[in-house]
């Protein structure tokens, strides 16, 4: 069953067919909200209240979409309005990046084991301004592309490709400054 | 080639990456998901409520329907009384324009009162 299937289910009046979303993406939003309010208990509420919305507005969901988009848009709103934050305003993150552009190079690379690893990411993810660090876990933890990057949080295209690559840069000087070495796979 | 190179290794680092942050998926606590169900549940049994929400706006232009139905029988009675009584003349004259405001008055008096009643009395339901 498709996912536009069990749309129809839940609005035809099947409300437990509207877990499996819940199931399916609660990972994925409890993310997003923790990038954007930086603690879990914010995140959780955020999660919430945006399942409820999106449950409310379940008939204003074009299909021609994907749900998951829909669904982190409210997410990324929710949490944005809840915290009062612009998260796209400052430039921390150039400033961080110029600060430690010259430690990127010539550092050794260090395999390391997989705690070690997560620790450090981590440990980065969340020194990172929220903008960079959202638009990294959007990029690389779903898969998103570019445009369903820019529907989730209102940026254009072309804006999210600059952020993007500075939040990419920025994080691999960042764990070279805070770590002092460059993270390899193993 | 230079440029297949240069893919190559972007591709490379691209796919490093995305297994460096995969580890930094955060899992949600086991009852969030009930949280969400059991809410969401709650909202749905205000469904059959909404639906009386609308009967009520139904009620209301019903209502409104009948007294002001009323009160356009009563001017048209009137106008059609003082036409045959006393000619066309006397439709234009003041006394006739003000007994016609006086009962367009009383019958929005009582609609506003009737609308009054069943707000007063809507509110003390929901209490």
């Amino acid at each position: 069953m498709n996912e536009n299937q069990r749309v129809q289910q839940v609005l035809s009046g099947n409300t437990s067919a509207f877990a499996y979303f819940v199931e399916t993406y609660q990972d994925m939003a409890i993310t997003i909200a923790y990038r954007i309010c930086g603690n879990m208990q914010d995140a959780e509420d955020v999660v919430q209240e945006s399942y409820v919305k999106a449950f409310r507005n379940l008939r204003s969901f074009r299909s021609d979409s994907k749900f998951s988009t829909w669904l982190y848009r409210i997410v990324y709103n929710t949490a944005v309005t809840l915290t009062k934050t612009q998260i796209w305003i400052g430039n921390r993150g150039a400033v961080a990046a110029e600060e430690v552009s010259h430690l990127a190079d010539n550092t050794p690379e260090l395999n390391m084991d997989e705690n070690e690893r997560k620790e450090i990411v981590t440990d980065v993810m969340q020194k990172m301004p929220a903008g960079d660090a959202l638009l990294l876990t959007l990029y690389y933890l779903e898969d998103n592309p570019v445009k369903e990057i820019a529907k989730i949080t209102g940026l254009n295209e072309p804006n999210v490709k600059v952020k993007l690559f500075r939040a990419r840069k920025l994080f691999r000087e960042m764990v070279v400054s805070n770590w002092g070495v460059q993270i390899t796979g193993s | 080639m230079i440029i297949m190179i240069d893919k190559y290794n972007q591709q490379k680092e691209e796919d490093k990456l995305r297994q460096i942050l995969s580890s930094t998926k955060i899992n949600a606590p086991e009852n969030l998901e009930h949280r969400i169900m059991r809410q969401i549940e709650a909202e749905n049994a205000l469904v059959p409520r909404n639906g009386k929400r609308i009967k009520e706006s139904g009620n209301l232009l019903k209502e409104m329907g009948s007294i002001f139905g009323i009160m356009y029988a009563v001017l048209a009675v009137m106008i059609a009384g003082v036409y045959f009584l006393y000619g066309k003349e006397f439709l234009f004259t003041p006394q006739f324009v003000g007994a016609v405001i006086l009962v367009a008055s009383i019958f929005s008096l009582l609609w506003l009162i009737s609308r009054l009643d069943s707000h007063l009395r809507e509110k003390k339901r929901i209490r």
